[in-house]
């Protein structure tokens, strides 16, 4: 688990093109998007179409509970695990 | 002070029907891999050449890393020309000219597409012709008129028709930036105009230094060709002191004056 929420920050620098950040800046409970990280609506787009290509999953965009995996590193991996096990 | 030199022509059309621009070129920055100061391009116009192909970017390190992640090489060389001629302006309108426009981008979204692959959000919202006047306006939180044109080997001169416009509508300064980016293989067969990327970046103010007027040439495709895409070469009479050239392009001939 600890390293799929560094595997995710990774994903997150590199999908994102945060080129002045590294993996130790971001915390596992950090908001990701408006406060904390900053992202905006165009990297929650394009985060979510790498989670899906990278771990094979779905995400219904439309869902009322994709804003909430969606809200700190911790949230997505345990909904990764979650959609990797069903 | 001659806030409005194109009404005394009429607007675009010249005395003897031969449409008529005229401008000041206040202050003019320019960009390629290994060439940047001035000092770099008067060396270049003296003695024309192809720097060696590079993938460096210019330096915008003057704009938070949050908002420059994003933009591409071709945004990157746009803002580096056009950033220090807009300081201290405020409402500077900005036409923005690129016949090829991002095509890395476009090129790496159609090859998802072919692949099947989804198209990357980020790309596809950068991809479009507007997208760097887009970012410049967010970035610079200007809300004057922009234009983004794509014409063809002559948009440096489409361009200029578009910022004398905003000059004769009462803007003290227009901002024209023109810029390529260099295609990438694929395409190489189609686009052999983008002999190097490049940005010229253009600070135009009302006045009668230069004036440029369009005629046709009896011929549909110029024999005689500018050597060089029609800002970089117009980059080289900045420096060559000569007081009139042409640039033809098709059947358009654009005859240059330069007065001092």
């Amino acid at each position: 688990m600890s390293d799929l929420k560094s595997d995710i920050k990774q994903l997150i620098i590199d999908a994102l093109g945060l080129e002045d950040i590294s993996i130790s800046d971001i915390g596992d409970e950090q908001t990701l998007f408006g406060e904390g990280l900053g992202l905006d609506s165009v990297d929650a787009l394009e985060l979510g179409l790498a989670i899906q290509k990278t771990y094979g999953i779905k995400i219904d965009a439309d869902a009322k509970d994709t804003r909430n995996h969606f809200s700190n590193v911790a949230s997505l991996a345990a909904f990764v695990t979650a959609k990797q096990a069903a | 002070m001659d806030r409005c030199p194109l009404s005394h022509q009429g607007s675009l059309q010249g005395r003897d029907e031969t449409p008529v621009i005229n401008f000041n070129i206040a202050a003019w920055r320019a960009w390629a891999p290994g060439l940047d100061s001035v000092a770099d391009w008067q060396a270049w116009s003296q003695q024309p050449s192809v720097p060696a192909a590079s993938d460096a970017a210019p330096d915008v390190s003057f704009l938070p890393a949050m908002q420059r992640r994003r933009l591409s090489r071709m945004a990157r060389m746009a803002f580096s020309v056009g950033w220090p001629l807009a300081q201290g302006h405020e409402g500077l309108p900005l036409v923005f000219a690129s016949r090829h426009g991002e095509t890395p981008r476009t090129f790496d979204i159609l090859s998802d597409l072919a692949a099947d692959q989804p198209l990357s959000p980020t790309q596809f919202s950068l991809s479009v012709h507007n997208a760097v006047i887009g970012l410049w306006s967010i970035m610079r939180g200007e809300t004057s008129e922009m234009t983004a044109l794509a014409a063809a080997g002559d948009g440096l001169e489409h361009g200029l028709i578009e910022a004398c416009a905003l000059l004769n509508e009462g803007a003290p300064a227009v901002l024209l930036i023109i810029t390529e980016e260099q295609p990438p293989q694929a395409y190489a067969r189609w686009i052999d105009d983008v002999p190097f990327p490049y940005a010229v970046g253009l600070l135009l103010t009302p006045g009668k230094q230069w004036q440029v007027s369009l005629t046709s040439a009896a011929t549909a495709t110029g024999s005689a060709k500018a050597p060089w895409p029609h800002a970089l070469n117009l980059l080289r009479h900045l420096h060559d002191g000569q007081a009139s050239f042409q640039h033809v392009w098709n059947n358009r001939v654009w005859n240059w004056q330069h007065s001092l």
